[in-house]
């Protein structure tokens, strides 16, 4: 029978005193305290922002950007699916004619509002032009307003690539 | 009273305020910062006042400064306003009050005059401090109980609780103390811990005593309300406990009466069992005796101690970005350790060479004493913070089985095994 018989602690007289499991206890705290003011600290945090975070991986998801074409253009055809995809609405598009004979749409208008975003990636995943992605690698936006937080098409046009 | 004696007391009575309220900011600081440091973080160390961060300490003056000038918020149910007001005044004063028996120096000899060298110039000793932690636990029951808020009363009768149940453990195991030191007044006790035991180990309290050394730094963490006896607070659990509904000063008060109980713990804790203002093997007339030879060391150790000191800032204190004016902060300090050194070398020597007048070396003994008696008051706070951030949290029913069920009848077994002994040997 699968039983498993899972013996039970604290019935010796060690482990009844308490006092040298805590003993033990405070000798790992202090050899942490120690490590930590030696010349080899091990402090796994960061003085963030002046030290930015180093494992960030490749696939993170950060703010959105716009790809291009080879000729420089939007990539967009404002087929509206990734807004048809975004579980939070966040992206709000305004579609217009382009007449440079590259396609035949574009958008005018391209704001995504990073304050409602969650980062699930859905919209990268919509798009058939591979236009939209958020490989920016900005995983810290920091803005004083809230309309500072609404990207327009020409901010998310600007954002690059992250080369590893 | 002449002019020295106005001078000593006023001395006394800022050395007090200097253990017990300065700490507070200092406690603080070591417990963020070495909070940090066990978890292998950093804690907070970026406030700083030009440049001079101090490893944090700025922290504290600047959240001190916040509470006061925050609002003090108070909501419409609570009816009792002035015990809701009361109560922080009574954890605090309390808390402060008791350390003012604490002796950091034996007592003082100027022109033939007698100095206590303690805050209040008193003989009640253990009574008062008995008397007066004791006493902070109604303002918690206080405040609980005036903010008229289901968490806050929990907090206060687990508070009251917790205190009823190791007082009297902590009562006995002081009585058994008292036994053995056959004084309640703590210069006595002091004194009596600069003996030697079979002439080799200094007979501190927690040789002589050592069972009653450990109830009475348990019950003491308990009086403290300090982890793992922190029931009162509970923020795991009952939100705050009893200050859920203080904010601003009043909350404050709580947060700075705590510290100080701490210190005052620690001060007591100290005196009773750690040898009190002693350093070891060198009672008071030991070290009268030799004052020469420990003013030399002292001038030998200090340079090397203030060396290996400033190695670890210029390796350690730096900041992460190039021109920040933080980066100053390492060159002040080591001028600041390099003019301390001067000053305490050249005072120092200057006595060596002019020879040691009978007063001279009365002071110089009580300096080194209040130095002594500061470290290990340091040391003690130390211990309550790294057990807070060692230990977890008791649970209610295992509180209360530790108290009446371990703690009383070791304390009671104690008393009667310290009774016999004294008898015995006094035979
Ligand atoms: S990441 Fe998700 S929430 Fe954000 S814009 Fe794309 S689809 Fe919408
Ligand atoms: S980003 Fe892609 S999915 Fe969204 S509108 Fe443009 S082409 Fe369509």
């Amino acid at each position: 029978m699968g039983i498993k018989i899972v013996p039970r602690h604290g019935n010796t007289l060690k482990e009844k005193l308490y006092l040298p499991a805590i003993f033990g206890g405070m000798k790992t705290t202090l050899s942490h305290l120690i490590t930590n003011l030696s010349d080899t600290p091990e402090i796994k945090t960061i003085n963030y922002p002046e030290e930015q975070p180093h494992d960030i991986s490749e696939r993170y998801r950060g703010v959105h950007r716009l790809t291009k074409r080879d000729d420089g253009s939007v990539r967009c055809v404002a087929c509206f699916m990734c807004a048809t995809a975004c579980p939070a609405e966040c992206i709000f598009i305004e579609a217009e004619e382009r007449n440079d004979g590259v396609d035949e749409k574009m958008p005018k208008r391209f704001d995504i509002d990073l304050l409602e975003c969650v980062f699930c990636g859905a919209c990268v995943e919509a798009c058939p032009c591979d236009a939209i992605r958020m490989d920016s690698g900005i995983f810290s936006f920091i803005g004083k307003k809230r309309e500072d937080f609404v990207l327009s098409k020409e901010q998310l046009l600007a954002n690059e690539e992250k080369k590893a | 009273m002449s002019t020295i004696s106005i001078a000593v007391v006023i001395i006394n009575v800022i050395l007090a305020l200097l253990f017990s309220l300065g700490a507070a900011p200092i406690l603080v600081w070591i417990e963020r910062r070495v909070a940090g440091l066990i978890q292998d973080r950093l804690g907070p160390n970026r406030c700083h006042i030009n440049g001079i961060r101090l490893g944090g300490l700025i922290q504290s003056f600047a959240d001190m400064l916040k509470l006061v000038f925050k609002e003090d918020f108070k909501a419409k149910a609570i009816q009792e306003s002035f015990f809701f007001s009361l109560a922080p005044v009574i954890v605090f004063a309390s808390a402060f009050l008791s350390f003012m028996v604490m002796p950091f120096a034996d007592d003082l000899i100027i022109n033939g005059e007698r100095f206590i060298m303690q805050g209040l110039p008193m003989d009640l000793g253990v009574l008062w401090f008995l008397a007066l932690a004791g006493l902070s636990v109604y303002g918690i029951m206080l405040g609980g109980w005036s903010s008229r808020n289901k968490y806050s009363l929990l907090g206060a009768m687990r508070a009251g609780a917790q205190v009823i149940s190791y007082e009297a453990a902590m009562g006995l195991s002081v009585v058994s103390v008292l036994i053995t030191y056959g004084s309640i007044h703590l210069g006595d006790i002091v004194a009596y811990q600069g003996q030697l035991l079979f002439g080799f180990i200094p007979a501190w309290g927690i040789i002589i005593q050592p069972i009653a050394a450990l109830i009475f730094i348990i019950t003491a963490f308990a009086e403290a309300n300090r982890t793992p006896f922190d029931l009162a607070e509970g923020e795991s659990e009952i939100v705050g406990g009893f200050h859920t509904e203080y904010s601003a000063m009043r909350f404050g008060l709580f947060f700075v009466g705590e510290y100080v109980a701490m210190s005052a713990s620690s001060a007591l804790i100290v005196t009773l069992f750690l040898g009190g203002y002693h350093l070891p093997y060198l009672n008071t007339q030991t070290l009268q005796a030799y004052m020469p030879f420990i003013l030399m060391v002292l001038i030998v150790a200090l340079p090397l101690g203030s060396w290996s000191a400033m190695r670890w800032i210029q390796k350690h204190n730096r900041w992460h970005k190039a021109n920040d004016i933080r980066n100053h902060e390492s060159a002040f300090l080591q001028k600041g350790l390099i003019g301390l050194n001067v000053l305490v070398i050249a005072g120092v020597g200057a006595l060596l060479v002019l020879g040691l007048s009978e007063t001279s070396t009365n002071v110089a003994t009580a300096v080194i004493q209040i130095a002594t008696f500061a470290l290990k008051l340091l040391f003690m706070n130390f211990v309550f913070v790294w057990v807070r951030w060692t230990l977890p949290r008791f649970r209610y029913d295992q509180l209360q089985t530790l108290g009446w069920k371990v703690l009383m009848p070791l304390a009671i077994a104690n008393i009667f095994i310290s009774a016999i002994i004294v008898v015995a040997r006094g035979l």
